[in-house]
């Protein structure tokens, strides 16, 4: 679940690390790829992927936040 | 054995915003412009921190202009004093223009647009603005302001001393460092209370606001002797079933039955302000209850998805693009949230506590939205910079017993090695509102529920462990929240009539003797008492 970084497209910016807002990549090291430490705080607001100059950032939604629509 | 210290720096400043909303930001920057030396502490980063990190799309206001001259019934808007809210009104304009001069775009194709999110048959009052950078621009003009910004710093108490505040201790969430703020005001600005109550959507995070807003300033501010009010009114939200968010307004179709009945008369908001609909039609065997877009016009759906991107919605509209699903060929349902706290500091017009030199602001007590948090965030900074002008730094005695207190205690829970997680502490705490004091409350269960919160409060600093201060940001969050959840029983045990959310089964009826009155909830030595006040 959470944020899934795609490592061939990651420059080790360090962005995401800095802006996410509940902290899910605590622990990352300047200058590497990302580590996503605490994936059930993600609260999938979507801001790393957003700001993410290289769109390495994609979204796993959880199956329990799947919206619920008609087929 | 773990053996992790924490070092101490000491802060000094005029005025402290603690968080760095849309509140703390524009009082930061109104404190600032009068003169003060300001520093923000926000415990994740302003850049996209709290409820309007990924923007909001609509802005309560009065511009004479366009909608020419204020309607009355603007003055009943809002939870606060009349005072508070004719300061609201006469200020918000104001604000519009000074978030367009720093790049927040308030205009829409070159003109105010004032649309959506409205109540059946009255003029519109929210300004449609493209907001998803606004905490990006307030963070460039507060440091462009001469602000200080110190992001990753959790905010855990208030210093004082005699009714004077005189700085506040915090920790960094990152790096093993307790910080000393000691400075000559305080502007509280940690937004609403999330996570005391389940939200019935599968985990602790997936929340329709902010879910590391914990009432942290309303708990600081009920320590250190301030009164909370309106407790027990908790309210409730609704929006896309299973991805709890905000925007529920944003989305303009109509509500239908499973059948394709339509429910209510259209686009009346009947999702804004009748929010247990969902809950209702499905306890009646009548659920789901669908959004469907089916019948609005492909203009007003690209419309739509761009004001949803304003107001925080691109994850879910991003899950329908990748389910390979268009949402206006597949009506999706809506559910009703759990329980959330708007009440708590019931700051007057200028944003002033019971404590000299502590003022609060925004979301302390939710009223007027992203609005509020503009007009009374700058009315804090203004407030707080002229107490700051006339006042010296306090030497206040006790600061460094509190310090050497607060380190050990923070100290000892990330050393422990066994005891609980934040998690558990924050479930259960959860599990006892929603059992004892949630939807359906009663003397017996109320009694019962107080008892059995208050042993496991008492366990909480014997039992709470954190692996690093990340974690022990998250165990100091559920500290607040049991102080929130003690506060929020009291005040639902004193309270012997049914309002609102709050549904007593042994008083079923609103009582109109309590119209007027208002209930707070003091911290008399330690303990929660309730008062009742007449409304202001
Ligand atoms: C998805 C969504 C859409 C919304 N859309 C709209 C809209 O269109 N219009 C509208 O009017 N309103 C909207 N709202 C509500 C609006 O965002 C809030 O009312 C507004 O952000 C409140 O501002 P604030 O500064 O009081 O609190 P917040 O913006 O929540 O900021 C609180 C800050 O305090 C920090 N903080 C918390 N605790 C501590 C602590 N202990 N120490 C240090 N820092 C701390 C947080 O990190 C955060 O930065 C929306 C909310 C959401 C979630
Ligand atoms: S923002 Fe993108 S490129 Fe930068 S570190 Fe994060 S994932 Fe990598
Ligand atoms: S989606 Fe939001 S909360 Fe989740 S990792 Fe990205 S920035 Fe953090």
């Amino acid at each position: 679940m959470a944020a899934v970084i795609d490592k061939e497209k990651c420059n080790a910016c360090g962005i995401c690390v800095r802006i996410c807002p509940t902290d899910v990549y605590y622990g990352s090291k300047a200058k590497e790829i990302p580590v996503v430490t605490y994936p059930e705080e993600c609260w999938h607001c979507n801001a790393c992927v957003h700001d993410c100059p290289q769109n390495a950032i994609h979204l796993r939604i959880p199956l329990t936040m799947q919206v619920a629509y008609k087929s | 054995m773990k053996d992790i210290k924490l070092n101490i720096e000491q802060i000094e400043a005029d005025v402290l915003c603690i968080g760095g909303g849309p509140a703390g930001l524009c009082a930061a920057i109104r404190a600032s412009e009068k003169g003060a030396n300001v520093v923000v502490a926000d415990k994740s980063n302003t850049l996209r921190s709290g409820d309007a990190g990924m923007g909001n799309d609509h802005f309560m206001c009065h511009i004479p202009d366009v909608q020419g001259e204020r309607p009355g019934f603007f003055s009943k808007i809002g939870k606060m004093s009349q005072a508070v809210t004719e300061t609201f009104w006469e200020n918000a304009y104001d604000l519009v223009k000074r978030w367009d001069s720093w790049g927040i775009p308030m205009k829409y194709e070159g003109k105010y647009e004032f649309a959506g999110h409205s109540m059946p048959g009255q003029p519109d009052f929210f300004l449609h603005f493209s907001g998803q950078n606004t905490k990006v621009k307030l963070t460039k003009q507060a440091k462009k302001t001469g602000v200080r910004i110190i992001n990753r710093v959790m905010i855990l108490d208030l210093i004082h001393d005699n009714g004077t505040i005189a700085g506040a201790i915090g920790f960094d969430v990152r790096e093993s460092k307790l910080l000393v703020f000691k400075t000559k005001a305080v502007i509280l600005a940690t937004g609403k209370c999330m996570r005391l109550f389940p939200q019935n959507t599968g985990s602790l995070f997936n929340t329709s606001t902010s879910p590391i807003n914990t009432g942290d300033g309303r708990a600081m501010a009920y320590r250190a002797g301030c009164e909370l009010s309106d407790m027990e009114l908790n309210d409730r939200w609704s929006g896309p079933k299973y991805f709890a968010r905000n925007g529920r307004g944003s989305w303009m179709g109509v509500f239908k039955d499973p059948n394709g009945i339509q429910i209510g008369s259209g686009k009346e908001m009947t999702g804004h302000f009748y929010p247990q609909l969902h809950e209702n039609y499905q306890k009646s065997g009548r659920g789901p209850v669908y959004m469907d877009l089916s019948d609005i016009s492909d203009k007003e759906y690209e419309d739509m998805k761009y004001w949803l991107v304003h107001e925080a919605n691109t994850p879910i509209l991003d899950f329908f693009k990748e389910e390979g699903v268009d949402p206006k060929e597949h009506p999706f349902e809506f559910m009703t949230y759990g329980l959330f706290t708007p009440g708590g500091i019931n700051y007057n017009e200028k944003c002033e506590t019971p404590l000299a030199g502590l003022y609060a602001a925004g979301d302390e007590f939710m009223s007027f939205y992203i609005a509020g948090a503009a007009v009374f965030g700058s009315i804090a900074g203004e407030s707080a910079a002229s107490f700051a002008a006339k006042t010296k730094t306090s030497d206040e005695k006790h600061t460094q017993t509190l310090v050497v207190k607060t380190k050990e205690f923070l100290e000892t829970v990330l050393n422990r090695t066994d005891g609980a997680t934040w998690q558990e502490a924050n479930s259960a705490i959860q599990q006892v509102m929603a059992d004892y004091c949630g939807l359906v409350r009663s003397e017996t269960m109320l009694t019962a529920g107080l008892e059995h919160l208050r042993r496991l409060k008492k366990k909480l600093p014997q039992v709470l462990m954190a692996q690093n201060t990340h974690e022990l940001m998250r165990c100091v969050e559920v500290l607040n929240l049991f102080d929130i959840g003690e506060i929020t029983f009291v005040a639902a045990q004193e309270r012997k009539e049914s309002r609102q959310h709050h549904h007593r089964v042994d008083f079923p009826f609103t009582n109109p003797m309590l119209n007027e009155q208002r209930l707070v909830v003091k911290n008399k030595k330690g303990q929660p008492v309730p008062e009742w006040r007449m409304k202001a």
